[in-house]
């Protein structure tokens, strides 16, 4: 700052310099020296009360909160990040990316698994059966590509990682079918689920949902989308809750 | 720890020893004023709960090495500053999705009287016209009440700068709310006695 700064001459001044005057982007000797005369000026005092009322419009926006599922979801990327286990999600499409690259994997060595040794899967001895239901239809379209995650009842807590941000309904195929599914459990859900992907459960075809659940919890509900529907209980084959207690 | 009667500082020891509930509440107290500037400053909803998803992982993992030497509040704001200006870089080429008319969290119920509520829909649709450059410390200082120099340290920019992109874009503004009369606002040339020049060397860029 030299303090020999030349004061603009006018009226009129441009609107950038009665903004820079305003903001106080200008010196203060020069401020000082111009803002009297921008004031005694009609039109310039015109657009110093234009910026004012400006600032007025911006200071009086509403807030704006952040919407519930949007909330659901950081929760569930931070509980995720704090769980051992768990991949960490960094971000949509790494974590698109990531699920996709394993679901793939994974399905791929569970069909090698059951080619070489001539077998479905695995099933613990004591989980419950789910009863045969041959006249069930096969689903009819956006069946995963991969091979669905094969879980046994008293794992379900371990796909959160691999479901979590996945959006693929398959065999329910709608959201409106799933929330009907859940209706049915007893189960009420608004929004998008923080994550749904078919699975097979045990051998049978299924579709995880997983629903907030509070702060850091997710609730896991295991669907059969052959039996499933809002007056059908039946349909939820599984429904726990895991995550920080 | 009682989440609700600690401090951030607090918050941020407990996460850093461990408390696996400590960044969450931390998240949960702060999350509406982060959202809004990502969601002002990003426009498109989506890439602002990507943005903001990025940020507070990043926070989350980086929490161990913070020192109070400023506030929590900045340094969380300048990481979700960050991760949106990294967003708007990386998607300068592609085209922005306008928000929609009522805005994405946009209260439902108007605060007062429908006016009010157009009033800030006019605003919000004259903030989507400045370039981005401006619309970063117009959210900062003007909507979200950030001093000039807490602007200047979250941006990386010179405080003078800061000032003077708030200038350029409050005058884009006032032209685009009708504030000012469009005689005014298209003379706008340099005043006499004083050169381009000069006044850019003011405006500290």
């Amino acid at each position: 700052m030299t303090g020999m700064e030349r004061v603009p001459m006018g009226p009129p001044w441009s609107v950038d310099l009665i903004a820079d005057l305003h903001a106080g982007v200008l010196p203060p000797e020069v401020a000082a020296q111009l803002r009297p005369r921008v004031e005694a000026d009609a039109e310039a005092s015109e657009v110093l009360r234009a910026l004012d009322a400006t600032l007025e419009d911006l200071h009086s926006l509403p807030p704006v909160p952040m919407p519930d599922h949007v909330a659901a979801r950081i929760d569930a990327a931070l509980a995720a990040e704090a769980r051992p286990g768990i991949a960490p999600v960094v971000s949509l499409s790494d974590a698109r990316r990531r699920r996709n690259r394993r679901l793939g994997m994974g399905g791929g060595v569970l069909v090698a698994a059951a080619a070489a040794f001539g077998i479905v899967l695995a099933v613990s001895p004591g989980a419950q059966q789910p009863p045969a239901n041959d006249a069930a239809p096969a689903p009819t379209s956006k069946q995963s590509e991969a091979p669905p995650l094969a879980l046994k009842r008293d794992e379900l807590g371990s796909a959160v990682g691999e479901v979590l941000g996945a959006q693929n309904y398959g065999p329910l195929e709608t959201p409106d079918r799933l929330t009907g599914c859940l209706k049915g459990g007893g189960i009420t859900s608004s929004g998008t689920p923080l994550g749904i992907s078919p699975i097979d459960l045990e051998g049978r075809s299924a579709v995880m949902a997983i629903l907030p659940a509070g702060l850091g919890k997710y609730r896991l509900v295991v669907l059969d989308p052959a039996t499933c529907g809002p007056d059908r209980q039946e349909g939820v084959l599984a429904d726990t809750t895991v995550g920080q207690r | 720890m009682t989440a609700a009667a600690s401090s951030d500082a607090d918050l941020i020891s407990a996460h850093a020893a461990g408390d696996p509930y400590a960044f969450s509440e931390l998240v949960k107290r702060h999350r509406d004023r982060m959202w809004a500037v990502a969601l002002r400053t990003l426009r498109d909803p989506e890439e602002a709960a990507d943005a903001l998803q990025e940020a507070f992982i990043s926070a989350f993992r980086a929490a161990s090495s913070f020192r109070a030497e400023s506030q929590v509040t900045t340094w969380l704001h300048r990481i979700v500053v960050n991760a949106c200006l990294d967003r708007m870089r990386r998607r300068q080429t592609r085209p922005t999705v306008p928000l929609p008319e009522a805005g994405p969290g946009e209260p439902v119920a108007p605060r007062d009287a429908m006016s009010d509520r157009e009033t800030s829909l006019m605003v919000q649709q004259a903030l989507m016209e400045l370039p981005e450059e401006q619309r970063a410390p117009i959210v900062l200082v003007d909507i979200e009440g950030y001093s000039v120099a807490e602007t200047a340290q979250l941006l990386g920019i010179a405080e003078g700068t800061v000032k003077s992109r708030c200038a350029r874009g409050r005058a884009k503004l006032a032209k685009v709310l009708g504030h000012l009369r469009n005689r005014i606002a298209d003379a706008n040339v340099p005043a006499d006695g004083v050169n381009v020049q000069e006044q850019r060397q003011w405006e500290g860029r």
